[in-house]
């Protein structure tokens, strides 16, 4: 913790000068980086569909909280493992904000279509990693896979 | 293959607990579907083939390792009385949940790139759909967990 710590303050100014983190950072882009990108913009996704139909069709967004509920929770399971693997990388990688949100279909039938299909999307990603990474980050991805397909099938 | 280095790349005692889990799914959905509605019993069937062959995959998978497969218990203890539709269906939720996490220690302990990665997703995932589908039927909420099968 302390050495972690340490290194964060003295990389700190390096960060906040502009140096660009593909100098910094010559090796490839930590796999869990995109299912967390992923997680986040499903995130945000499932919760403007709870803004734009909760008073019209409360079940869809009763499915959409839910959703944004536990893309949240992988968002941020993702991002611990990330820090855990690659403190300094993944600090400087997280300055940029995540893409925005399609905007949400006002019409109930599109975006529970919408939302079905990221979550599917989402599944297809996870399980793909779950064949190739090493057992503790595959198990994580394989949980994010199995409840990505439960979203799915209530949605379908 | 031969036994000797299929045995060294499956992870034995993970798989033994997915059978003990199939074994127990089993027989949990033999108790179930005498206290449930006619109008669930095609799901309920289905969900006992599914298990029944994930039973059989796996002692195929540990036969083909060199080890013994566990037999199921001759008795399974429930974490309530099972009395009717709602406390039967509980049961199948918590088979499920069991299921789950024996699938997902699979995945944990199975060597990287192998087609026994894919078979436990599948194991979980199927599980997970089938605990959240049961749950939406009971009206337990919430419907999802955020990581079926985590400890």
């Amino acid at each position: 913790m302390l050495t972690v710590g340490t290194a964060l303050l003295l990389t700190g100014p390096a960060v906040l000068t502009g140096c660009s983190s593909s100098a910094r950072a010559p090796s490839a882009p930590d796999p869990l980086e995109s299912p967390a990108r992923r997680a986040e913009a499903d995130a945000a996704l499932a919760q403007s569909v709870v803004q734009t139909q909760t008073q019209t069709n409360p079940a869809l967004a009763a499915s959409a909280r839910a959703l944004a509920e536990d893309r949240t929770t992988h968002a941020t399971a993702l991002r611990a493992e990330l820090r855990r693997a690659r403190p300094l990388p993944t600090a400087t990688s997280a300055v940029p904000p995540p893409a925005g949100p399609a905007p949400a279909a006002p019409d109930p039938s599109a975006a529970r279509t919408a939302l079905a299909q990221a979550a599917r999307a989402a599944q297809d990603e996870a399980a793909g990693l779950v064949v190739t990474l090493p057992g503790y980050r595959a198990a994580l991805l394989a949980s994010v896979a199995a409840c990505c397909a439960t979203h799915a099938a209530l949605l379908s | 293959m031969s036994p000797y280095r299929a045995r060294s790349q499956v992870p034995v005692g993970a798989l033994q607990g997915a059978l003990g889990a199939e074994h127990a799914a089993v027989w949990v959905y033999g108790v179930v579907g005498a206290f449930v509605p006619d109008a669930l019993s095609r799901r309920l069937a289905e969900a006992a083939t599914a298990h029944q062959a994930r039973r059989d995959a796996t002692q195929r998978i540990l036969i083909d390792a060199g080890a013994a497969p566990v037999p199921p218990e001759p008795g399974y203890l429930t974490p309530e009385p099972v009395t009717d539709a709602a406390s039967a269906l509980r049961l199948a939720i918590t088979a499920e949940t069991d299921a789950a996490a024996a699938w997902r220690s699979v995945v944990e302990r199975s060597p990287a790139d192998a087609d026994l990665r894919g078979t436990a997703l599948e194991a979980l995932t199927d599980a997970a759909v089938r605990a959240t589908r049961w749950r939406a039927t009971v009206g337990a909420t919430p419907l999802t967990v955020p990581f079926p099968g985590a400890p």
